[in-house]
């Protein structure tokens, strides 16, 4: 049995690959869902960032996406067990939907959200380790720094196309 | 409970970093941590079922809000 700490950092782990292989999944980083979102990676590459990188910020900003989906997923479990979760989902997808947003990143990422968080309760951790993993992984990629966060991103882009093909 | 005070000084950091950021649309991603870490005390001061709803709420509202000041500042729709 960890120590809560050492449970948080390992939940943060385990939701940042969770959200960030969703989205580069449903390829947030190839366009801007809407205009704003464009202009935040318009921004971000005029600041040194990545254009790609920048996109995906600026969709996590405009819509619920996957990072989204495991904060509420993540949420719903520690209130209402794995129902709670589910109804999590159905949430996002409303969600998604308000922000005229066409994709299921956010939808699938809370799905995936709820068994991952559901499952890791069963083996010592709780639902609690995971909402502050998460708002920890969230930090990582839009609080630090948009100039290497968006670099990251753009290198994990490219990596999903060169793996599963798709023009770069 | 170390996860509640997690969040708390994220929310603390992100708006100090909001208020240090010069460039608006720059400053969009740490509203978007505040509202992460604000949609995260939600859920761990309320655990009630109820508190979902009301965390979503919270959640989808704020990024519409993000999505509407994006969008609006970066021209908006185009009137004919």
């Amino acid at each position: 049995m960890l120590d809560e700490p050492a449970r948080i950092l390992i939940a943060a782990v385990l939701c940042w690959i969770n959200f960030v292989a969703i989205d580069v999944f449903f390829k947030l980083p190839e366009s801007g869902g809407v205009c704003g979102a464009t202009a935040i990676a318009e921004e971000v590459e005029k600041g040194g960032g990545n254009l790609h990188g920048g996109f995906m910020l600026g969709n996590i900003v405009s819509s619920p996406d996957a990072s989204a989906g495991t904060l509420l997923a993540a949420c719903g479990v520690y209130c209402a067990g794995l129902p709670g979760g589910l109804f999590a989902a159905l949430l996002v997808y409303i969600g998604n939907r308000i922000c005229y947003d066409p994709g299921y990143a956010g939808t699938t990422g809370a799905i995936t959200a709820t068994f991952l968080v559901y499952g890791m309760t069963q083996v010592g951790f709780a639902a609690s380790d995971f909402i502050a993993g998460m708002v920890i992984a969230i930090m990582t990629i839009q609080g630090i720094s948009y100039v290497h966060s968006s670099r990251l991103i753009a290198r994990l882009w490219d990596f999903r196309n060169r793996l599963l093909g798709g023009h770069p | 409970m170390i996860a509640i005070y997690v969040c708390a000084v994220i929310a603390v950091y992100a708006a100090l970093r909001v208020i240090a950021e010069r460039n608006t649309m720059r400053k969009l991603p740490f509203l978007n941590v505040i509202s992460f870490a604000v949609t995260a005390i939600i859920a761990l001061l309320l655990p009630n079922p109820i508190t979902i709803i009301a965390a979503a709420a919270y959640f989808v509202g704020s990024t519409l809000e993000s999505n509407a000041i994006a969008s609006t500042w970066a021209g908006g729709i185009k009137k004919p």
